[in-house]
């Protein structure tokens, strides 16, 4: 954090008149800290290694939003962050680092630094952050594939479903169709009135989906949102998506009333209204 | 007299396990340019068979069908499509009016299909809808039109591709018989104006009003009475048609 920043938010004179005077060390905390003790920035709370101990007085310099980072979601803690120092002061055990992030500059590869400093020296083991991210979210990752083994199996049950309901609603109609066919319109005139109209009605319904499956989208997000106080998106309607659904749709839609348009055609006109 | 229609020794099969139906047995008939001939019998006796024959909906076990010089009883699938679409006009007894169309589609529909240019087809629904008495009633779906109306609607559609025959199966099975009564009174005022017509009827007032009566019973033709004759200047050109 730049330090005219820092002196921006430490206002109004020192705690201690007398003395020397002792400029609070600053702080950050989250926002579901602040939340949970009514805390804003300027304030002056005691920071201490072990509750009800000795401690620093400090100021929050600042409240942090969380990333989206879904391992971080469901974590309950609260994060607060001072300078190294400080916090190896307060901790006591000074020179002791479990992990830090070094940002490279624009454009170097970060595996290149990596290996950079490993070479540099023993004890060291640096990780490129995308490999820690997928490391991390190995978990995510077998969700996903469970969401999406539930997303086929969904489809595919959908699609019987779809083409069922196609072959009654067409079949339904068969006594028009026989009627058309006893007026001499031909096979293929028929056949290409079903498909057309199957076709019509799957692109209407996709774009119903994915307009209902956005407005879905955003009352997950809204709700979990508030709950797990992220921007995390839960779930997601991207372009891709839709164009899948449209298609799968309009395929759907295509198949199913060639057959049943198929079924119809092939049986007598007189059969079909009837007599 | 021109030959519009000519059957000779017609018979339909049907196939059924045991004892086969045999529902026209034989049956030879000629019907003029201009002639009104009505098809009576009783039920069962096979008149909607060979009407169907007749309008190349049906295919004849045996027998020869002549109609506007084509013969009806050897054509394909799609030959007899096409045939049911221009050759001749078939009017049902339920109307079979497409319940999403409006009247004046319902009358374009076999146009569109025939690839008749849209200026001229709608030209052509509007004055077939003016001719049946309908002409307001252009924009009304199926279901805002009476039965009477509707069938009159459906008559206009079976005329649309100029048809050499107009054949109609129980037009009015369906009516009371006041607008029975009006299509009746539709259909001899088509046949005045040329339409040559052929219908299949238990209403004896629809019989009544044909120029020819064709008797049938057990798929045979018993009786043949002309009633009314065609006047001496029948239209000369044959296909007399709306
Ligand atoms: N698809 C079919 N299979 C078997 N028999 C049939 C079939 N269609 C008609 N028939 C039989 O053929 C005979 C003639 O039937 P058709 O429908 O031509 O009679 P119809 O004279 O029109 O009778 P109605 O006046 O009651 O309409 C009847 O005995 C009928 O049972
Ligand atoms: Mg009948």
């Amino acid at each position: 954090m730049p330090l005219a920043l820092l002196a921006a938010v430490l206002p109004g004179p020192p705690v201690c008149a007398q003395a020397a005077p002792v400029v609070p060390r600053t702080v950050t905390i989250d926002e579901r800290l602040a939340a949970a003790a009514a805390l804003a920035v300027g304030d002056r709370v005691l920071l201490a290694p072990e509750a009800g101990g000795p401690g620093d007085t400090v100021t929050i310099a600042a409240i942090t939003r969380r990333g989206a980072d879904p391992s971080e979601v469901a974590r309950s803690e609260y994060r607060v962050r001072l300078h190294l120092d400080h916090l190896q002061r307060l901790a006591g055990t000074g020179d002791r680092v479990g992990r830090f992030a070094v940002a490279s500059a624009p454009g170097v590869a970060p595996e290149s630094v990596a290996a950079a400093i490993d070479a540099a020296a023993f004890g060291f083991r640096a990780y490129p952050a995308a490999a820690v991210a997928i490391e991390t979210s190995a978990t995510f990752r077998v969700v996903n594939r469970f969401h999406r083994a539930i997303g086929i199996i969904t489809i595919v049950a959908s699609a019987i479903f779809l083409l069922c309901i196609t072959l009654l609603k067409v079949d339904e109609r068969r006594r028009d169709v026989g009627a058309l066919r006893l007026l001499g319109l031909s096979r293929a005139t028929v056949v290409r009135a079903v498909v057309l109209e199957a076709a019509l009605v799957s692109l209407v319904g996709s774009a119903m989906g994915a307009g209902l499956g956005w407005a879905a989208s955003a009352l997950v997000n809204w709700h979990y949102q508030g709950v797990y106080a992220t921007p995390l998106r839960f779930a997601i309607v991207t372009p891709g998506i839709v164009a899948f659904a449209v298609t799968l749709s309009l395929g759907l839609g295509l198949v199913s009333g060639w057959v049943a348009a198929q079924r119809l055609v092939r049986r007598a006109p007189l059969e079909l209204v009837g007599r | 007299m021109t030959l519009v229609l000519s059957a000779r020794d017609v018979r339909r099969d049907y196939p059924v396990a045991g004892t086969p139906v045999h529902a026209v047995r034989g049956i030879s008939l000629d019907v003029h340019a201009g002639e009104w001939v009505a098809i009576v019998g009783p039920s069962g006796c096979g008149k909607s068979t060979l009407l169907n024959l007749l309008g190349a909906i049906d295919r004849p076990s045996a027998g020869s069908i002549t109609i506007a010089g084509r013969d009806v009883a050897r054509l394909g699938d799609a030959e007899a499509t096409r045939f049911r679409l221009t050759g001749v006009g078939f009017v049902f007894q339920r109307f079979y009016l497409m319940p999403t169309l409006t009247a004046a589609e319902n009358v374009e529909l076999p146009m569109a299909e025939a690839k008749v240019p849209r200026v001229e087809r709608e030209a052509r629904a509007r004055e077939l809808l003016g001719y049946v008495g309908l002409a307001g009633r252009a924009d009304h779906r199926p279901f805002q039109l009476s039965g009477g109306e509707q069938q009159r609607v459906a008559i206009a559609r079976a005329l649309a591709n100029r048809p050499a025959l107009l054949l109609a199966d129980e037009p009015t099975g369906e009516l009371d018989a006041r607008t029975g009564t009006e299509v009746i009174a539709l259909l001899d005022r088509l046949n005045r104006d040329g339409t040559t017509i052929v219908t299949v009827t238990h209403d004896e007032e629809l019989a009544q009003a044909a120029r020819r009566v064709v008797h049938v019973r057990d798929g045979a033709i018993v009786d043949d009475v002309v009633r009314r004759p065609l006047p001496p200047a029948a239209p000369a050109d044959g296909a007399a048609r709306r």
